[in-house]
């Protein structure tokens, strides 16, 4: 999943929100629709990629896609006395990779949510900390991955503070712009009722900014995602960007599409997890 | 200068200005008010009179630029003496109904077994039976807004404001909301303060009804309404010569004071 994606994403849903929905007869002709379009495309890319690998025939500028399926049949399997790939199975590094992006984003995005919390409720802080957000925001993550490989070595260490760094940003601006928008008409009505500065936070302006605070850790989490492949090109196996990086210095390309398809796919069924989680939490996202 | 604690609300020579320097505008004053405790009383007045300034310093939403406002004795603090209900329900979208009715007995640590029986207590008296688990936005306009009565009333304070609570409704749910409320107040021993454009509404509804004029608004007619509040059919008051009368002395106070 990229960043780009998310935003995507979320503008769409931003923008669909009928009053009234179609009756069911006609929701389950759009769906079929839908997943028959998305079903076309797929094959259709699929014969692309084909086509391409027969013509240049060169499997290790274009490797065809049964190659690559072939890879992953090998890469889950112990075969001739091989583990998977360089000794772990594909489910193996994916996993670890994916605790890292856990990990991470999980603190990343906590440390976003109180600072951003903070930013948007005491002015001094927004305006001592905003340029400097801004500016950690504006670095590409590997850009400060050198100076945590001389802080921290070569170990975990990096790599989660590398992911945890790159998460915060997105967060915390999200955060504190939420925040400080609180509609001045709902903290009026909670102070009317007898509520303090704690209460009216949370019963008025946390609830208010979770939208923006869950399109806030999407962005997070992709983010995270796209940095794990550089936190791992440095001592990274187990884990599938250091699986990619060995790959291409072998140039076994095959590998190389594989832990493409196995980031990109966990990425989007991670995506998928959030904006349900987001549907449950935030049912009154859209209304008034 | 001793404030007069007998007074459910008293505002002595008030003045409001907003801004300051030659963007200042003085929104309201100099006013003088004694409202005494159970009144109901009506401030009526065109656009931009600074009744909803007025109601704003009674709530202890803004502090007066001159003179002082007082409620029951002391300067009002939000949330601490009067329920309020604005123009818009503005009830919290992420809390069910019951939710927003019960957010004031929290506040007031009601425990919640408590809560969830006096919050359909207050649902039942506002013709709202049943809609505690509700979403706030299945409910339309006019059952929202009772929500917002309800939830103002939660706690037993002794003061009730309402900026023109019925304004953004169609005229049947007016009416009926008119009604209801009148009822509730006559009920209950709490002294209301109702800011409205509709001189129909201040007639039906007020035992007092004060005129404002135009920036700043200053009191142009203060009258004493005396219709019969408990015992009489709503539509056999609003037929009654006298309530004619009143509604004629007021409309006509309201014209020549936004002139």
């Amino acid at each position: 999943m990229t960043v780009v994606s998310a935003v995507q994403t979320v503008a769409a849903d931003n923008g669909a929100a009928p009053p009234t929905r179609p009756p069911r007869a006609q929701r389950h002709a759009g769906w079929w629709r839908r997943v028959a379009l998305r079903v076309v495309s797929l094959v259709a890319l699929l014969a692309l990629w084909q086509l391409l690998a027969v013509l240049t025939d060169n499997p290790t500028f274009i490797p065809s896609p049964g190659a690559v399926w072939d890879r992953l049949v090998q890469t889950s399997t112990t075969h001739d006395g091989v583990r998977g790939y360089s000794g772990h199975l594909l489910v193996e590094h994916l996993g670890v990779s994916l605790r890292r992006i856990l990990i991470g984003s999980v603190v990343g995005v906590a440390a976003g949510l109180v600072l951003g919390l903070v930013m948007g409720t005491v002015a001094w802080v927004r305006v001592a900390t905003e340029p400097v957000v801004t500016f950690v925001r504006a670095l590409p993550p590997l850009a400060y991955f050198s100076l945590f490989i001389i802080w921290f070595g070569i170990d975990e260490t990096p790599k989660l503070w590398l992911l945890s760094i790159a998460a915060l940003p997105p967060v915390a601006v999200a955060t504190a712009s939420a925040v400080k928008a609180a509609p001045a008409t709902l903290v009026e009505a909670a102070r009317a009722l007898g509520g303090g500065r704690w209460a009216v936070t949370r019963d008025v302006v946390l609830p208010h900014a979770l939208p923006e605070i869950f399109t806030g850790i999407r962005l997070a989490v992709g983010i995270a995602y796209s940095s794990v492949v550089a936190a791992e090109t440095i001592n990274g196996v187990p884990g599938i960007g250091g699986m990619v990086r060995d790959a291409q210095r072998y140039s076994q390309t095959d590998v190389v599409v594989l832990g493409l398809f196995a980031i990109g796919l966990s990425g989007l069924l991670i995506d998928a997890l959030l904006r349900t989680a987001e549907d449950r939490l935030v049912p009154w996202r859209g209304r008034s | 200068m001793s404030s007069n604690p007998d007074a459910a609300v008293e505002v002595r020579d008030v003045t409001h200005t907003y801004g300051s320097g030659s963007a200042a505008v003085t929104a309201l004053g100099p006013v003088d008010l004694r409202v005494p405790p159970g009144a109901f009383l009506v401030i009526v007045g065109a656009s931009g009179c600074g009744k909803t300034t007025l109601l704003r310093l009674i709530a202890g939403f803004e502090r007066p630029t001159a003179g002082t406002v007082t409620a029951a004795g002391r300067p009002p603090v939000p949330g601490r003496n009067a329920g309020l209900v604005f123009q818009q329900p503005r009830l919290l979208p992420w809390k069910t109904v019951g939710g927003n009715v019960g957010l004031a007995l929290r506040y007031a640590g009601v425990s919640r077994p408590e809560r969830s029986r006096r919050v359909a207590a207050l649902l039942d008296r506002v013709g709202l039976p049943h809609v505690a688990h509700r979403r706030t936005w299945q409910l339309s306009g006019g059952q929202q807004q009772r929500v917002a009565i309800a939830r103002a009333l939660a706690v037993d304070n002794p003061l009730l404001l309402l900026d023109e609570p019925f304004a953004a409704l169609d005229a049947l749910t007016r009416e009926r909301l008119q009604e209801d409320l009148r009822q509730v107040s006559a009920e209950s021993s709490r002294t209301c303060v109702f800011v409205t454009h509709s001189v129909d509404e201040a007639v039906f509804l007020g035992s007092r009804v004060i005129v404002l004029t135009r920036r700043p608004g200053r009191v142009a007619l203060d009258l004493d309404v005396d219709l019969p509040r408990t015992g009489v059919e709503p539509d056999e008051l609003r037929g009654s010569p006298e309530y004619a009368a009143l509604r004629a002395t007021i409309g006509h106070a309201v014209r020549a004071a936004a002139a």
